[in-house]
């Protein structure tokens, strides 16, 4: 681990403060609240925060932001908290960044945390930057680990860097709070625990005057099953060439009883929607067959894959690096070669289990 | 009403190769653009200057050969452009960067006048933070908004609609504000010839060093960024099986993939189960 020499006061940015880092304690998650409670991805925070709070000798706050949520912060210790902050007040009824954001800010002042987590959630995306911004802090974005320097209270934000093979870890070494956000489903929702116990903190603050109002909210529906919990993942990237491609990869993915995900260059052209895409600022998913079709392999890509059980690869490049990563690669275009995997499977389907036998058979056969 | 819209000079993130025998990139020659998800915002910007008058000015911090990119969007009809380039700007983080930004708008709007809007792009291909956009904000004290799609102008507040996860929400925001425009919310315009010319001819392009904004050196570029790359590793391998196999033909792939699939002890037993229920497991 490369040292970094600590820097007097007086050596930083005069208009940032000098933070003394001892008087900085505990880790917080910062939550997102939905109509239905805590968000998922918010619970999720609380794997990592749990984890850097062990090393540090830390508690894990959870603080809870909006009106009528105090009854949420049950929910919170029962995933890991410890303890809860609540800030449940009439004009935090409607979430705008800078009003939550500065809310945050001024607890974060009085209370000084050591590490402040946010889910990578669009809300999560938008507020973050501000709170850290406002105090004067460093911030990591799409996290994919944490680690700790125990020896400097140092926190690792981990991610992949440009172009990623290799993970970069990142320190925020002379300023305090150590702030980070990660993308929903790359860390697991810790089991909920109907015994804990923890404490819960009212807390009443002067809120800034919104310069915001929502005129209008239309409410999104939820579709299919999320690609974080299937067990089959069809995915297509550049390679695929356009949404009719897309349209291919779902019926296999249909015969499969699958689900169909991308690389973020597919999200991007606005091929499949930005939630079922896969890598660091997509998705890491854990199926025990991911199938990826005219994807090339990139670091950023397959780090949302680690933990899939079989990998299959279908690019037309044979030098493409994905058939370094992968179980079974084939050379070849995807359309055919997906097309025949259809055929294939409807004939075994309708044939049943005896069908096999010709298929396996083969290979004892040459 | 005058815009400022932020552009950012990036590497091609798709010029760069992989060397298969290596196992490094290659980044040598890899030829800078204009970060593709600001082209969207740049477009916004130059809808709400057509429709209620004004200026839109690019701002960029970068290397001097951004001018390259500056003079990209004027082709697109953008007005004028400000470049923030100083050596000790170099190996900012998001917190430098916003920094010198925040100031370079705080100068256009001493030299030039109000700004009513500051725009981004969503995020950048390079190292995708979504974070400038924030960070302004709140070195203007501006209320901002993220994943706008649109925007119109209601009296002397700002109608965006924006879409989340699980909402389109349409908001109205005092001005001035701050914007980040969503990528591929709008389909950006083309460069035409007479903008193209403008740039070359007239230059509308100002330069500013630190010395024009006067800022403590130790507030920007690699000393003022609170955040340190400590240590770069190679991610520990996931043992793979790494068969290839190129087939005669698809048909020949396809019974390829299955056969092994189907033989193996992780996939075997699920295949059988999505294709024939409990009777094939
Ligand atoms: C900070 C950061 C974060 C990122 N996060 C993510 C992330 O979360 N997820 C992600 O996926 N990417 C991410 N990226 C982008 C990533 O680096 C790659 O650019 C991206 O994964 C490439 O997508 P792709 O494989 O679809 O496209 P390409 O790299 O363009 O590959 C397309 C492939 O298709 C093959 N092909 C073409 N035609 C056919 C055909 N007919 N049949 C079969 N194969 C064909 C080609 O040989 C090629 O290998 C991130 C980048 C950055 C900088
Ligand atoms: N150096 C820069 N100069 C001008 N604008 C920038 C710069 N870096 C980022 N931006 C703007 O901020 C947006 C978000 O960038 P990022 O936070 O780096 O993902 C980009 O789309 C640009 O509009």
């Amino acid at each position: 681990m490369t040292q970094v020499p600590r820097v007097e006061c007086d050596k930083l940015c005069p208009e940032w403060p000098c933070e003394q880092p001892e008087e900085f304690r505990h880790v917080w998650v910062v939550a997102e609240v939905t109509r239905n409670g805590i968000h998922e991805a918010s619970l999720q925070m609380l794997t990592p925060a749990r984890k850097i709070a062990e090393k540090l000798g830390n508690k894990v706050i959870g603080v809870l932001i909006g009106y009528n949520v105090a009854g949420y912060a049950e929910d919170f210790i029962k995933h890991g908290a410890d303890e809860v902050i609540v800030v449940d007040q009439e004009e935090l009824e409607s979430y705008d960044p800078y009003v939550y954001g500065q809310v945050v800010v001024d607890l974060a002042k009085k209370y000084k945390p050591e590490v402040i987590l946010v889910a990578g959630t669009m809300r999560g995306r938008e507020m973050a930057p501000y709170i850290a911004n406002t105090l004067r802090a460093g911030i990591t974005a799409d996290c994919t680990d944490f680690d700790v320097d125990e020896k400097e209270r140092d926190v690792l934000l981990i991610r992949p860097p440009f172009a990623a093979i290799m993970l970069a870890y990142i320190r925020t070494p002379f300023r305090r709070p150590q702030i980070g956000t990660a993308r929903p489903a790359v860390f697991p929702t810790p089991p909920r625990d109907e015994g804990r116990k923890g404490e819960v903190i009212y807390e009443k603050v002067k809120t800034l005057k919104p310069r915001t109002t929502i005129l209008s909210r239309t409410i999104l529906e939820k579709r299919d099953v999320p690609i974080e919990k299937a067990q089959i993942i069809v995915s297509g990237g550049k390679g695929v060439g356009g949404p009719e491609g897309f349209k291919i990869l779902a019926r296999l993915a249909d015969i499969l009883g699958g689900v169909v995900g991308g690389s973020k260059k597919a999200a991007d052209a606005g091929w499949i929607p930005h939630e079922r895409q896969v890598g660091q600022t997509g998705k890491a998913v854990k199926p025990v067959l991911y199938i990826a079709a005219g994807i090339s392999g990139a670091g950023h890509h397959m780090i949302g894959v680690r933990e899939a059980g079989r990998i299959v690869a279908i690019n037309i490049d044979p030098e493409a690096r994905i058939f370094k990563q992968a179980d079974y690669g084939v050379v070849g275009d995807y359309k055919e070669i997906i097309l025949a995997l259809i055929d294939e499977l409807e004939r075994l389907k309708k044939q049943g289990p005896e069908a096999l036998k010709e298929l396996l058979g083969e290979e004892s056969r040459e | 009403m005058r815009i400022v819209v932020g552009i950012k000079w990036v590497p091609n993130t798709q010029a760069v190769r992989f060397d298969p025998k290596t196992g490094t990139l290659i980044r040598q020659g890899v030829p800078a653009i204009v970060n593709p998800h600001d082209f969207p915002a740049v477009e916004l910007a130059l809808r709400l200057r057509d429709a209620y008058g004004g200026e839109v000015i690019a701002v960029s911090m970068a290397p001097p050969p951004a001018i390259q990119g500056l003079e990209h969007v004027i082709g697109m009809g953008v007005d004028r452009a400000v470049l923030l380039t100083d050596r000790v700007f170099a190996g900012a983080d998001t917190l430098a960067t916003s920094y010198v930004l925040y100031h370079g708008i705080r100068r256009i709007e001493k030299e030039i006048g109000k700004v009513d809007v500051a725009v981004f792009g969503q995020e950048t291909i390079d190292s995708s933070t979504a974070h400038i956009g924030a960070q302004v904000a709140s070195w203007l004290g501006w209320p901002y908004v993220y994943y706008v799609k649109n925007a119109k102008l209601d009296g002397d507040r700002l109608v965006v609609t924006r879409q989340l996860e699980d909402a389109v929400e349409e908001i109205a925001v005092e001005l001035p504000a701050v914007i980040s425009v969503a990528m591929r919310a709008l389909k950006p315009r083309p460069v035409t010839l007479k903008n193209k010319m403008r740039a070359k001819v007239e230059k509308p392009i100002i330069v500013w060093s630190n010395k024009d904004l006067g800022l403590d050196p130790r507030c920007v570029g690699l000393k003022g960024s609170p955040t340190i790359v400590a240590k770069v590793t190679y991610l520990p391998e996931v043992p793979r099986k790494k068969l290839v196999y190129k087939p005669k033909d698809p048909k020949d792939a396809a019974r390829w993939i299955l056969k092994n699939l189907f033989l193996d002890e992780k996939t075997g037993p699920l295949l059988r189960k999505v294709l024939w229920g409990d009777s094939g497991a």
